[in-house]
């Protein structure tokens, strides 16, 4: 039976590889994807927080230090469950900002001739782990707490940075080109 | 009795679909695909003559004409490369790096297996060869699913029934080929009901979609494309301009 398994992983492979093209033909309503960016706004004195500086917020434990220090234990279970709605919903937003970016990539790229192999792979390969990443980290969030998981956050982050970094790449060579 | 009557119904649904492909001038938009078509019509009409008139020799004009049909699927994947990638230059230009990719690969087992390979007997080859052809058609196939898919490339009504109903046969035929040649499953009656089943399948998808000529959505003018991207990369090039803290962020954390 050993024999039979590259012919059953292939026809797995293609079996897979359409259904999700089948749904992505289902829900696809455009053909191509803009990118919506927030207009910038001027700097204020009690201006919203970058989502940079939410991540910071959200898993910093300065709130927390204070909070087990100072409030009885039920506090500290509401603190946690609040911490915890804000950092899965921070994570969720970080996963889909990262899928629009790469889904404006690729419908923008797709017209281009000079396309690298290499380039496209190593993005694909990111994008896949930053996803993973998120979606590990959600779980783990929604298990542990966001206390408990900062260290995964810091990874995270790193990663979702070298995929910008390499994105940075190739859009600096395309608009080279044009 | 029921192969008796898929054979049938096979023979029928192509003659269904050629005719119809005349009548509404769908042929010519599709050349290659419709010889695939005439070719598996013709050698079901060859295998019937001569089913009846010489059934001794059936069995091996069976294989030799399988390998044919086989072979000619090549067409159906060229086609849909054609025209699922013509408005694509990018993802057209990897396609071909993964087509000559798999045929350098194939090429070489080929040759590997023909140098250090036991002595092979006829029963058992035109089956292996058909299921590797299936499986090389099949890896192809996946291949130019997964870029449509990641490109996100618009496709016709036409040219979504092709794609589908071919995965389907060839799904259908790598496994049951795989299994078929396995000892003891080749005699099980059931095993062969399946491709014919399956290409009956891919028959019907085919004389919907390819009723009548649907086209692929066309895409903007170049001048639209140019100015579209240019927004997209200077947008992107802000949005990354913000996301560089992230290295901050990630070298204090």
């Amino acid at each position: 039976m050993s024999q039979l398994l590259p012919y059953l992983g292939v026809s797995l492979l293609l079996l897979v590889v359409s259904a999700l093209w089948a749904r992505q033909l289902f829900i696809t309503r455009k053909t191509r994807i803009e990118l919506i960016v927030p207009q910038k706004r001027e700097p204020t004195s009690g201006s919203t927080a970058s989502h940079r500086d939410l991540g910071e917020r959200i898993f910093d434990l300065v709130d927390w230090d204070f909070v087990s220090r100072n409030v009885p234990s039920e506090i500290q279970q509401m603190f946690l469950g609040e911490r915890t709605i804000l950092a899965i919903s921070w994570l969720r937003r970080t996963r889909t900002r990262v899928s629009l970016l790469m889904r404006a990539h690729v419908a923008a790229v797709g017209q281009i001739a000079d396309l690298h192999l290499a380039t496209e792979l190593k993005l694909a390969v990111n994008y896949l782990v930053v996803l993973t990443l998120c979606n590990l980290l959600i779980a783990w969030i929604w298990a542990r707490g966001p206390v408990r998981t900062r260290k995964m956050v810091g990874k995270t982050l790193r990663t979702v940075a070298r995929l910008r970094g390499a994105f940075e790449q190739l859009m600096a060579r395309v608009s080279a080109e044009t | 009795m029921f192969g008796q009557i898929l054979w049938w119904m096979e023979i029928a649904t192509e003659a269904f679909i050629l005719v119809r492909s005349i009548d509404a001038r769908v042929y010519r938009k599709y050349l290659a695909f419709y010889i695939y078509l005439t070719v598996v019509f013709l050698i079901d009409l060859l295998r019937l003559c001569v089913l009846t008139l010489r059934p001794s020799v059936y069995t091996p004009f069976y294989w030799y004409t399988e390998f044919l049909h086989a072979g000619f699927g090549y067409a159906v994947i060229l086609e849909i490369y054609k025209h699922a990638l013509n408005k694509s230059p990018g993802a057209a230009r990897i396609a071909r790096t993964f087509l000559w990719g798999v045929l350098a690969a194939v090429i070489l087992k080929v040759t590997w297996n023909a140098v250090s390979g036991p002595v092979w007997s006829p029963g058992t080859t035109w089956a292996a060869l058909e299921r590797d052809l299936r499986t090389v058609q099949a890896i192809l196939l996946a291949g130019i699913i997964a870029l449509l898919a990641y490109y996100v490339v618009a496709t016709g009504r036409n040219l979504k029934g092709i794609i589908f109903g071919y995965s389907a046969y060839i799904y259908a035929c790598v496994v049951s080929l795989a299994f078929g040649s396995l000892p003891g499953y080749g005699l099980r009656p059931g095993w062969r009901l399946v491709q014919p089943i399956a290409y009956l399948a891919a028959l019907l998808i085919w004389s919907y979609t390819l009723w009548s000529y649907s086209p692929n959505p066309a895409t903007e003018t170049e001048s639209k494309i140019e100015r579209d991207y240019k927004l997209i990369a200077e947008k992107t090039r802000r949005a990354l301009a913000r996301a560089s803290s992230f290295l901050k962020l990630g070298g204090e954390l």
